[in-house]
């Protein structure tokens, strides 16, 4: 039942997805409820067909792209949204008539129930050998999907849903449902990609004017330059991105146009009218807020996850006279039991911290707990994976071991009798040039 | 035959003990000037109150502008106060720190949204053109009431309801006070329903209903061209 407490996030979002849906077709039930329900189950078994036709991270990459293009998208209408409430109403009114009919209610419901299907069904862990798993998944799923109709009759009428509003609170629930699931997760990868291009931008433009940044531009300059290169800029470039089309949304209905009341002479009639455009402009409003609030919740799961990690205390570790540390294969740990095993060295001021883990293949690695590129937070270890704490970045444990990218440095060592053998001056050596480049290249010089 | 839009069939409200309006019947038909009089505590405000949906009778049914008000709940009761009623009182009643204007458009914000130029159009309809930014610590109280007025027609009420409006005003204001509602009453084709001590004042109406100790002793037709025939 564990599974189940698990996939409250993907059941609530789901419920969330059709009372937005019937409330936003309200003459659609019927469609909206039928299509929805089947586009789910559809989902859970393309999901599981996927898992099975491929291996390793394809699936999930598959299903997030589609969340991405679903996020394009809502960047797409909420720009036509706010062009339109500019006063080009004629592509509005097509929009509206379009996004009433049985068709596109039958296309949006659909869409929308074959991912969110998928998205919950990649919270089930081992594809095929859960199939308790599914069974209480797509029977939730049914559950609430005959409870939401009267859930919504529940709604205050107030409650109105416009097409774009509707699509944005669309793609919130969904991507709020993938934020809790790190291979689907859309909101750290987006700021990463956030941070990294103003990272490279920032380098073009000092190559550009000729300037070789890391040896010539003052300390004090570094100090502004590297707060472009740190993770918060990245976090909140990422946030801008990610919350622009709901706020865009909300402005266009902010700002849309009332009714012209002006031929109505009697006054009293007139400012009723007008009262009344203005409040239901107001209720309106709500849906984008409540967009937002849930890409709100998406990226906080997104920048703290509730996943566990196995993530060890690094285990302090000496070196022998002649410069060498050997850790024992069964001592107090084992070694071979697939799992991260953290160290920690010290040599006077200077440190290192490293692990050892032993990859899919069998082989034994050993590697700093940094990689080259991001600031030393270290790894800790999930299903099949582990992640750089920094980046969020999954690194697939069959390629723990080879150098480039965010995978943990390497560390040259040698399997002597029992145990693994490193050299103490190497390993400082080597946490000493990847940190120090990449705490440079991040906050900039001390 | 105009359609009532004030019925009442035993119409009664009491505070405790003290039986201020015993069961009364009374039909209002639609644009009549009723003029209400009878000495003090005698129930005329309170008949006012019930009337303009200000307090709820103890029984009886009451029902205005085809609408029974004891049906309604309090969110009911004050969207009939806000569309239906205006009132204007022997006391003022007008926001002290805010203009003439302010006053009116106040009206304007709790029935929809405010509207300067029409609340400025409506001043001076009554005569006010002049004294829009002015408080009503500086108008007369004739030009007070008329503020009065100003602010109770400015949501187009169907019931005008005036409980000793020109109580407190001499002659002269009386008269003009008088003379506006009437003309207003031509334009927008309210009922009025007016509280007053004083018999002239009562003979603009065209009946008069006189009230003694919460029950109707009289009435007197007082014109002949009066819409009740
Ligand atoms: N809120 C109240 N509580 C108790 N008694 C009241 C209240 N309002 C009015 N009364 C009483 O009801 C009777 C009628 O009052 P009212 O309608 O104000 O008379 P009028 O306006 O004709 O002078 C009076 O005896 C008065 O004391
Ligand atoms: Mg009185």
């Amino acid at each position: 039942m564990a599974i189940l407490y698990k996939l409250i996030p993907h059941l609530l979002s789901w419920l969330g997805i059709l009372l937005v849906l019937l409330r936003g077709f309200p003459v659609r039930r019927t469609v909206v409820t039928v299509t929805g329900i089947s586009g789910f189950l559809l989902g859970v078994a393309g999901a599981l067909l996927l898992f099975r036709a491929f291996q390793g991270a394809t699936p999930f990459w598959i299903i997030k792209s589609s969340l991405g293009v679903g996020f394009l998208c809502l960047w797409g209408v909420s720009v036509a949204t706010v062009y339109c409430s500019t006063g080009r109403g004629a592509m509005l009114l097509w929009g509206e008539r379009f996004a009433t009919g049985s068709l596109s209610a039958g296309a949006v419901t659909g869409i929308t129930a074959i991912v969110a299907g998928a998205v919950s069904a990649c919270k089930i862990p081992g594809a095929d050998g859960n199939a308790l798993a599914y069974m209480a998944l797509v029977l939730s799923a049914c559950a609430l999907t005959g409870l939401a109709p009267l859930l919504e009759k529940l709604l205050p009428a107030s409650f109105k849903v416009s097409p774009s509003g509707m699509l944005a609170t669309l793609v919130a629930l969904l991507l709020f449902s993938s934020s809790s699931i790190l291979r689907l997760d859309l909101f750290s990868p987006l700021s990463m990609k956030v941070m990294k291009g103003i990272h490279d931008f920032v380098h073009q433009f000092m190559e550009s004017i000729l300037i070789p940044d890391h040896l010539f531009v003052r300390p004090v300059v570094w100090k502004y330059i590297g707060f472009l290169f740190g993770k918060e800029v990245g976090f909140w470039g990422g946030i801008v991105i990610w919350f622009t089309p709901a706020i865009l949304i909300a402005l266009a209905i902010h700002f849309e146009r009332l009714p012209s009341v002006a031929h109505i002479r009697q006054g009293a009639q007139r400012r009723r009218l007008l009262a009344a455009a203005i409040r239901e402009r107001r209720y309106r409003l709500f849906i984008p807020a409540l967009a937002l609030l849930i890409f709100a919740a998406a990226a906080y799961q997104s920048s703290f996850p509730s996943v566990e990690y196995w993530d060890p205390k690094p285990l302090p570790v000496t070196a022998t006279p002649s410069g060498e540390i050997i850790i024992p294969k069964r001592g107090e740990v084992d070694l071979e039991d697939g799992k991260l095993h953290k160290y920690i060295f010290k040599q006077g001021e200077r440190e290192a911290r490293f692990f050892v883990l032993m990859n899919p293949a069998g082989e034994l690695t050993v590697d700093l707990d940094a990689c080259a590129i991001c600031k030393p937070d270290g790894y800790g270890q999930a299903e099949g994976t582990v992640i750089c704490y920094y980046c969020k970045t999954l690194i697939p444990l069959e390629t723990v071991g080879k150098p480039g990218g965010c995978n943990p440095v390497p560390v040259p060592f040698a399997e002597r009798g029992e145990g693994v053998v490193i050299d103490s001056m190497t390993l400082i050596n080597s946490w000493g040039a990847t940190v120090k480049a990449t705490v440079r290249a991040k906050e900039g010089a001390k | 035959m105009s359609s009532a839009i004030i019925e009442t069939n035993g119409l009664t409200r009491s505070y405790g003990d003290i039986c201020a309006l015993k069961p009364l019947d009374l039909l209002v038909p639609e644009g009549e000037w009723l003029s209400v009089m009878g000495h003090s505590g005698s129930g005329k405000s309170t008949l006012m109150n019930l009337v303009g949906g200000l307090d709820r009778p103890t029984s009886g049914t009451l029902r205005v502008g085809g609408e029974e008000l004891l049906a309604l709940n309090e969110d009911g009761l004050a969207r009939f106060r806000r569309e239906f009623v205006g009132i204007i009182f022997q006391q003022h009643h007008l926001v002290p720190y805010l203009t003439a204007v302010e006053n009116v458009m106040m009206a304007q914000y709790f029935h929809s949204v405010p509207d300067e130029a029409e609340a400025r159009h409506a001043l001076e309809r009554v005569g006010l053109g002049h004294r829009l930014k002015n408080r009503p610590g500086e108008l007369s109280g004739g030009e007070q009431q008329r503020v009065c007025i100003a602010r109770a027609i400015i949501n187009s009420p169907k019931l005008l309801l005036g409980d000793e409006p020109t109580g407190n005003l001499d002659n002269k204001s009386t008269v003009m006070v008088m003379e506006l509602l009437k003309e207003l009453r031509a334009e927008e084709r309210f009922t009025v329903i007016m509280v007053t001590h004083n018999q002239e004042v009562a003979a603009w109406g065209d009946r008069t209903i006189h009230l003694d100790d919460g029950v109707l002793v009289r009435e007197d037709r007082l014109k002949v061209e009066g819409k009740a025939g």
